[in-house]
């Protein structure tokens, strides 16, 4: 048998989706702007090494 | 009065929607305030008051000598009536003028009022006014002003954040019998009140009056700070009028400031959720308490000490929490200087909590105030001063509804303000209003966490 009559204990769930959503999100666009900016130093590395090599 | 059940809805309200919904929408509302405030707003607009001075002749009538006088003089007498009200009156709680002039007339109803108009309290201080007034006559007695000692810089506010939660565990702990109700005497309030007025004139004696109603004199630095929100000030014996709230971006540069705005969220936070939100595990560490032989009265106080504190460091932990994600922004400045400078944001919280939780425990209460309590102070039921003795509170006056959607829209506009000043601050951190809105995805979080939290423990206290 569900324990029905005791649903009204977890109702703070819902309280807390959006916090998640939120937090969620964040981590979400902080990773996704690390891996952004580790892409961009390693491209800028990568095109320095090149102009290295064609001058070799 | 049981005063904080007594804050409560009277009945279930019967809502279109479940009340979850409405913390889901008000996320949406900060949510899409977030994104037009990033959107449109590149420059500080609060870093400076635009001031605008008001006519002379009316500064001059307002901020004389006789007016602080007659001001000062109404808040001692108003002090000296709830102390003897408490002192030689009933001790039944809602008959006694004591209690609700002390927790819900000057309590409430400073914050209410000074949000808007400036700070109220400075004028009608009576421990402000005794302690001007004894320096005023030392000097000239003596011939010389009074000498003081240095205020401890490194002291900041944090005496008034500490004289805030003693206040309200006078009010909400040590006042609390069973653990069904609260019943504070009102003899004990007065006798409260007159330690707390022998230690104030103590400290106005050793700093100086007005060095302590400043960082230390918890209800001047309470009110005051609600009173920064208020559009009016007065600075060298002229009163003006100002932007709103921005007088609240220099508030919080003092130390301790960050712990007196949070202390009050915790407080209120705590006063909603001790019946709500945390009873059953309130209940629980009572028992257990209990059973390991602790007294009742000590193992309830103990259990609400603790859970006031704790509700106290959580306020602090969601805080800091959005501070740490700010600092993670290239160009940041430094974490102590992101902790105090956000701080100010956090009043508008502070304000729609307190609104959210007392608007309608002030309104029915307040009835009683202008009405019985004016009329026979000490509740002996053998005066009628003003012939108002046997008005009644009308508690149809709100329906259940209506004071939900107060608390919903008191909570959204609260935050979002709080947004907004946190992201006018953030602009004058990070320049380039890009790096600006990415400081303020965190404080986002915050807002949208204070914001459920407080619809959560209303939710429950109002069930």
């Amino acid at each position: 048998m569900l324990p029905v009559a005791h649903v009204g204990h977890y109702l703070w769930v819902f309280y807390v989706i959006p916090i998640l959503i939120v937090v969620g999100a964040i981590v979400r666009n902080a990773i996704a702007q690390r891996r952004l900016s580790r892409d961009e130093t390693g491209e800028s590395s990568t095109a320095r090494g090149g102009r290295f090599t064609k001058r070799d | 009065m049981t005063l904080p059940l007594a804050h409560a809805l009277a009945s279930r309200q019967d809502l279109p929607i479940p009340a979850w919904l409405f913390a889901w929408a008000a996320s949406i509302v900060l949510i899409v305030s977030f994104f037009a405030l990033s959107a449109a707003w590149r420059k500080p607009q609060f870093e400076d008051e635009h001031r605008q001075p008001l006519s002379e002749r009316f500064s001059a009538a307002l901020l004389s000598l006789p007016a602080e006088i007659l001001c000062g003089a109404i808040g001692v007498f108003l002090l000296g009536v709830a102390v003897y009200a408490g002192l030689r009156g009933t001790e039944a709680p809602d008959r006694n003028f004591a209690l609700t002039f002390i927790f819900v007339t000057c309590w409430l109803g400073f914050p209410f009022f000074s949000a808007f108009l400036g700070d109220l309290f400075r004028p009608f201080n009576p421990w402000r006014a005794v302690g001007r007034a004894a320096g005023g006559a030392f000097a000239r007695i003596a011939g010389q002003r009074p000498a003081h000692l240095a205020y401890p810089e490194r002291l900041g506010r944090w005496p008034a954040a500490v004289g805030l939660l003693a206040f309200v565990w006078i009010e909400v702990v040590y006042g609390r019998t069973s653990i069904v109700s609260v019943d504070i005497e009102p003899h004990a309030v007065a006798v409260a009140a007159l330690v707390y007025s022998a230690y104030t004139l103590a400290m106005m004696a050793v700093f100086g009056a007005e060095k302590w109603c400043d960082r230390g004199e918890a209800f001047s630095v309470y009110f005051g700070m609600f009173g920064r929100l208020g559009i009016f000030g007065a600075r060298d014996g002229r009163l003006y009028r100002r932007r709103p709230f921005s007088a609240a971006t220099g508030w919080a540069v003092v130390p301790g400031s960050a712990a007196v705005v949070i202390a009050s969220i915790a407080a209120t936070s705590f006063d909603g959720a001790q019946d709500g939100a945390f009873k059953e595990a309130i209940e629980k560490t009572f028992e257990w308490f209990t059973d390991r032989g602790v007294g009742l009265t000590t193992g309830l106080r103990l259990t609400d000490t603790i859970f006031m504190l704790l509700t106290f460091a959580a306020a602090v932990g969601v805080y800091m929490l959005g501070v740490r994600g700010m600092r993670t922004v290239p160009g940041a400045p430094s974490f102590k200087q992101l902790r105090t400078g956000f701080a100010h944001t956090l009043i508008p919280i502070a304000l729609a909590y307190l609104v959210a939780h007392y608007f309608s425990f002030f309104v029915f209460q307040e009835q009683a105030q202008f009405g019985y309590l004016l009329s026979d102070p000490l509740g002996t039921g053998h005066t009628d001063l003003f012939g108002t003795v046997s008005n009644e509170v009308d508690y149809k006056l709100l329906s259940a509804n209506a004071i939900w959607y107060v608390q919903v829209a008191a909570l959204v506009i609260g935050h979002v303000i709080g947004l907004m000043l946190a992201h006018d601050r953030a602009l004058v951190y990070w320049p380039d209003y890009r790096k600006a809105t990415a400081s303020q995805y965190w404080m986002l979080a915050v807002m949208v966490a204070f914001t459920c939290f407080g619809l959560y423990l209303l939710s429950v206290a109002n069930g």
